[in-house]
């Protein structure tokens, strides 16, 4: 998938929206406040995805400190940004929902979404560009792409569907360039790129961020599951992963097949020798009480659904 | 009454233009014609008249003197190299109030050096230079003003200033928004800043001095920033009384002084225009300081430049940071999106609402291209011999362009150094070259082409080495990366390769036909 960034980063300037486009107050929010069943989990649902759109800006944060040229660079500083927009466009249908708690606090995180906070805080910036443009594509096809396809399956709110058309929009570039870089990084003497792989792979800072990202996983798709998505189409936002990052760069970049490996591990529940341990984990983090963390890092702070400031 | 306007500083009744009473098409033929009466123009002025050089005129669009310093008069406005060096040294001043004047100490020097040298009867206010054509066979500059006049010069100094253009960021909707909007450079005394919501677009040298000011008034000011520069603390200090009476008494020893910061500077260079080891342990020093002011690691982060040092201007300041954390103040670098009426969005998709927005957003440097149509030798503009970036000789002429001179010319810039040291290398050259001119009784004095090719050519190979092409993107630099703006090397070189003015570069006609005067 070639593309030229310049162009692309002129088209994302053009497609700029903001929360104020929207009538947050228009009609239709019944259609989810009044449906007893659903209600419950939604708000659940919304909560990670949310909190999945606010990690991925600031893994684009990191790789805006390591893009090799200053449309890439920018690119990525937009793309923080608008995973942002995503995430206070998210908060913002939260409260015309009525599930904010109060006006000012976020949505509780679960548990393992803190320890992702917790490592991209710490070790974000010291991860080479390679891991980072090939973890994101993963993320941003499953999660983001997925998630919101089966939301607007779910929910019939006409200011839901309105949101995210926007959002959408935004997600298919960030796709376009997420895979254009999939490419770039195979590039390069094959050699090398396993050597580096292989040394990352050792590094304790990425074991502690597999550790966390791992288990994020499994408890999104059990959210998931309990939320009436079909595993299939967790399953085809993988396959699509392996069929567009594919490329004949992509193939020789070992994060590539790594990632891809994984991915049909997570949906393929049959995997024991994947599910146990991970799910273990999933166990084990849920006994970690809040107090054991730190607190939230300040850039979190920094979300809100209110569209003006 | 506003308190923001800066103590001791009067401003003028408003605009007396004196315009010259009695408009001629054909006025009276002058030795030399400068355009602007900044440091540059009016230093240039003095010194030809300090060599003899009495017939001269300078034009100046404003109605007053000081360029800069009579346009950046926002709160904070100061000079970020000491006063004692960013000064004249043919006209020391031991009255500095203290190490780092504000803008309106400095424009009263620049005021005191039109009286100390007699200068207000040589500047013509209210006349902005549209062109000039350069008449060959009489050896003779045109110079039409926006008022249709056109005067005569044997010789030209362009003194317009590098930065005396201020711009409007690029931004969408600009025109939209319903508020007050200021620039750094044109700033609105009338305006109370108490109790308003304010918006700062830009963290460059105006910025970080605007805004520690502007947190002690407004109710809340968020700062825009694109990129974050690197920052220096200042000595700041209040001039005591005794070195005021020393430098009083015995110039000399603040010729010592002067000479002593113009080393140190110089030292710096070593870090910022090349990238050395003292690059880095700067560069440590830096974040050093940054640590220590910043506590909190995002915002840390979102300070840390991710540039080398040197790449862009250092900002000098003591309060930024600590502004920038003040209870009233945030730091916003989400990138804009556009403006709304109300305010300013940004991409994360809120609209930042404001009572006010000040740009200071920098000024249109003409890298390409030619301040206004300066027509030459066979009709050849300016305009278009420069559109692929800006290049003369020694920074002062221009090949096809004969007996022009400019002041901060291409790759006259200093990155390391005061402004001043490099304007008085550029005075002095061009005082000896007028005087060929006119000792010589010249037509034309042309730099020769291929001697013009030769220096860029030396120049832009020696810039390949310096931070400024280093890769990264910044006002010194055209679209397409082509440095046209500063020197690339220590001030010391570049004054001793203005200290000599080699008439064998020059082609040079003799007038045959003298005009009548
Ligand atoms: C906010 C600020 C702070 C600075 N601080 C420092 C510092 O600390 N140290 C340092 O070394 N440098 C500093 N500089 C750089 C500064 O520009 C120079 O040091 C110096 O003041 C430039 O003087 P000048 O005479 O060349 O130009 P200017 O001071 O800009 O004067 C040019 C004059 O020409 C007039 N003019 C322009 N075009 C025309 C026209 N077409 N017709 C007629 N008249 C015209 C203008 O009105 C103006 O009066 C600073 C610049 C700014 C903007
Ligand atoms: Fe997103
Ligand atoms: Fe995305």
């Amino acid at each position: 998938m070639q593309l030229e960034l310049d162009k692309m980063l002129a088209k994302i300037k053009d497609s700029q929206w903001a929360l104020a486009d929207i009538d947050w107050d228009a009609p239709g929010r019944e259609l989810v406040t009044e449906n007893k069943e659903l209600y419950p989990k939604l708000k659940a649902f919304m909560a990670d995805l949310m909190w999945i759109e606010h990690v991925g800006a600031r893994g684009f944060a990191a790789m805006a400190k390591k893009a090799p040229t200053e449309d890439l660079r920018e690119i990525y500083r937009y793309f923080h940004a608008e995973e942002q927009k995503h995430a206070n466009a998210e908060m913002a249908l939260m409260k015309r929902w009525g599930m904010l708690d109060d006006a000012d606090t976020l949505p509780e995180p679960n548990i393992n979404i803190r320890l992702v906070v917790e490592w991209l805080d710490t070790y974000a910036d010291d991860m080479p560009l390679s891991v980072l443009g090939s973890v994101i594509p993963m993320l941003e096809i499953t999660l983001d792409g997925a998630l919101c396809k089966f939301l607007l399956d779910t929910v019939d709110d006409p200011v839901c569907h309105a949101a995210f058309e926007k959002i959408n929009a935004d997600e298919a570039r960030h796709l376009g360039v997420d895979f254009h870089v999939l490419e770039m990084l195979g590039h390069g003497p094959l050699y090398r790129q396993t050597l580096e792989f292989v040394a990352k792979l050792l590094d304790p800072r990425l074991m502690i961020g597999i550790a966390s990202y791992l288990p994020l996983l499994n408890k999104m798709r059990d959210n998931l599951v309990e939320l009436g998505l079909k595993e299939e189409k967790l399953y085809t936002a993988v396959q699509k992963y392996e069929r567009i990052g594919g490329t004949p760069g992509g193939r020789r970049n070992p994060w590539f097949r790594l990632i891809s490996r994984q991915g049909r591990w997570v949906i393929d529940r049959a995997n024991r020798a994947y599910h146990v341990p991970v799910d273990a984990l999933v166990k084990l983090t849920a006994k970690i009480p809040p107090r054991a963390l730190p607190p939230v890092p300040t850039w979190v702070k920094q979300l809100t659904w209110k569209p003006a400031a | 009454m506003n308190d923001i306007r800066i103590p001791g500083f009067k401003r003028r009744k408003k605009a007396t233009i004196v315009v010259d009473e009695t408009p001629k098409p054909s006025q009276k033929m002058v030795d030399v014609l400068i355009v602007g009466a900044g440091f540059a123009g009016l230093g240039t002025a003095i010194r030809l008249r300090q060599a003899g050089v009495h017939n001269v005129v300078i034009l100046e669009r404003g109605t007053e003197v000081g360029g800069t310093w009579r346009d950046n008069q926002y709160p904070g406005a100061a000079c970020d190299i000491v006063s004692n060096l960013y000064s004249y040294s043919f006209a020391q001043n031991p009255d500095w109030s203290r190490s780092f004047s504000g803008s309106g100490e400095i424009l009263g020097y620049i005021r005191q050096l039109v009286k100390r040298f007699d200068l207000e009867r040589l500047i013509r206010f209210g006349q902005n230079v549209t062109g000039m054509v350069f008449d060959e066979p009489a050896g003779i500059w045109n110079v039409n003003t926006a008022d249709g006049q056109t005067h005569r010069a044997r010789a030209v100094v362009m003194c317009q200033g590098p930065l005396s253009n201020s711009s409007w960021p690029k931004i969408p909707g600009l025109e939209t928004y319903r508020g007050h909007k200021i620039h750094s450079a044109r700033w609105d005394h009338g305006y109370d800043f108490r109790g308003k919501k304010v918006a700062v677009v830009g963290t460059g040298a105006s910025s970080i001095q605007i805004v520690p000011e502007l947190v002690k008034q407004a109710a809340q000011v968020k700062v825009f920033q694109r990129t974050p520069g690197w920052v220096m603390p200042r000595p700041d200090y209040v001039s005591p009384e005794w070195s005021k009476k020393l430098f009083a008494r015995v110039p000399a020893a603040q010729s010592a002084f002067r000479e002593l910061l113009f080393w140190v500077h110089e030292s710096m260079a070593l870090g910022v225009v090349w990238t050395t080891p003292m690059t880095s342990v700067m560069e440590r020093l830096m974040r050093m300081y940054l640590r220590s002011e910043v506590k909190d690691p995002w915002l840390r982060r979102q300070l840390t430049p991710d540039f080398r040092l040197g790449c862009k201007r250092i900002l000098i300041s003591n309060d930024w940071y600590k502004s920038l954390q003040a209870p009233n103040c945030e730091l916003v670098t989400w990138p804009i999106a556009g403006m709304s009426p109300k305010g300013i969005r940004t991409v994360e998709g809120i609209e930042h609402q404001f009572d006010c927005i000040v740009f200071a957003t920098g000024f249109d440097v003409s890298k390409a291209g030619s301040p206004f149509p300066v027509t030459g030798l066979g009709g050849r503009n300016l305009d278009s011999d420069w559109a692929r970036g800006a290049q003369a000789y020694k920074s002062v002429n221009v090949s096809g362009y004969p007996n022009v001179f400019l002041t901060f010319g291409p790759n006259s810039g200093p990155g390391h150094n005061s402004a001043l040291v490099y304007m008085e290398a550029q005075i002095g050259y061009i005082v000896r070259g007028v005087g060929k001119l006119l000792g010589e009784d010249l037509a034309v004095l042309d730099v020769k082409p291929e001697v013009q090719k030769a220096h860029n050519d030396e120049i832009q190979k020696r810039l390949r080495r310096t931070n400024w092409n280093s890769g990264c993107k910044s006002w010194y630099l055209t679209e397409d990366g082509f440095n046209s703006t500063m020197y690339p090397g220590l001030a010391t070189q570049y004054r001793s390769q203005m200290a000599r003015f080699d008439g064998k570069a020059y082609r040079t006609v003799p007038m045959t036909v003298r005009e009548p005067v």
